[in-house]
């Protein structure tokens, strides 16, 4: 999975938050709030990865268990898919 | 012809007279130095203005999509507009802010009514300027429809949201909890650029200016609350 071009992501007040850019701008308005490791998944997936990828990127960053960091990859990822922002 | 709003040097590229009158009190005297930004409005952004705005004068409409053109170039110019009240009270200014009909006018006019000498910078649509020695509030013509505003400038040295309540109470809000409230009341370009400075000076904005939450009603007691939170100081009634 390949999180599209055209979002701008910063942190604001220590919560990050994603803003839609020129063409995305137009077909999805408002933004979106990133926990932790919502924040860490955008920016891993905003270059082409698998979703296995994705799990062993969290286990290398957080202390988790490995069914819990799937559970949150698999969760991320659908939610991206849903909405559109996936390539 | 050129205007001197925020402490820039705006050429607006105006076709109805309208925006001439709003602005005239904003008119640059010297109308052959360089400006700082050029705006106009593409006939596209106007009819899509008019659809929306149905039963208003085109020059009305003219002048929203100019202060929109503006706002959206401003955060390359460490400038965004804020959707609030400002109030000017001893040198310092404070914005309050909440969704329409929360009582903006009615809690910044409690201010006017009881503490001497504070007046309303803008009411609605001041533009906010950050510097090295922190932000600065502008008076801008666009100052919604009661009109209350100036032209002129302050420190801007606290943030208010309002929530109607039947008990007065105030809260100080942590950076994370006014980022959360505030992105409804900033205008976010579409441009790459300026939408990542938009979120970097609302980032300064929410860290660097203390935020209150005031719950109140209409009364004294609901501005001796957010003056001592705002101000610091003893109200004195």
């Amino acid at each position: 999975m390949k999180i599209k071009n055209g979002f701008v992501v910063r942190e604001v007040g220590g919560e990050s938050v994603v803003v839609p850019v020129g063409e995305m701008s137009k077909n999805f308005h408002g933004m979106i709030n990133l926990n932790e490791t919502g924040a860490f998944l955008w920016r891993f997936f905003s270059e082409d990865h698998s979703i296995d990828e994705g799990v062993a990127a969290l286990l290398e960053e957080y202390d988790v268990d490995e069914a819990i960091a799937r559970t949150d990859v698999e969760k991320f990822a659908e939610t991206i898919e849903k909405n559109g922002f996936a390539e | 012809m050129i205007y001197e709003i925020a402490n820039l040097r705006i050429s607006i590229k105006n076709r109805c007279k309208y925006t001439e009158i709003f602005c005239e009190k904003y008119l640059s005297n010297d109308q052959a130095a360089p400006f700082d930004l050029e705006v106009s409005v593409t006939d596209e952004e106007f009819y899509e203005e008019k659809k929306i705005s149905e039963g208003y004068s085109d020059g009305y409409i003219e002048n929203i999509c100019l202060y929109r053109a503006i706002c959206r170039c401003l955060p390359k110019l460490n400038r965004m507009l804020l959707h609030a009240a400002v109030l000017e009270y001893e040198g310092n200014a404070y914005a309050f802010l909440g969704r329409s009909g929360t009582g903006k006018s009615t809690h910044t006019g409690l201010w006017l009514k009881h503490l001497n000498g504070s007046k309303i910078v803008n009411g609605d649509k001041p533009i906010l300027e950050y510097k090295e020695s922190g932000f600065v509030a502008y008076g801008t013509p666009w100052m919604g429809k009661e009109g209350l505003g100036y032209n002129g400038s302050a420190p801007l040295k606290g943030l208010c949201f309002l929530e109607q309540a039947k008990e007065n109470s105030v809260l100080k809000l942590t950076p994370a909890q006014a980022a959360s409230r505030i992105f409804v009341q900033i205008l976010m370009p579409e441009d790459e650029a300026n939408a990542a400075l938009t979120l970097e000076l609302t980032d300064k904005l929410v860290t660097e200016i203390p935020c209150y939450l005031l719950k109140c009603n209409v009364s004294e007691e609901a501005v001796q609350k957010s003056f001592e939170a705002l101000t610091g100081k003893t109200y004195k009634k």
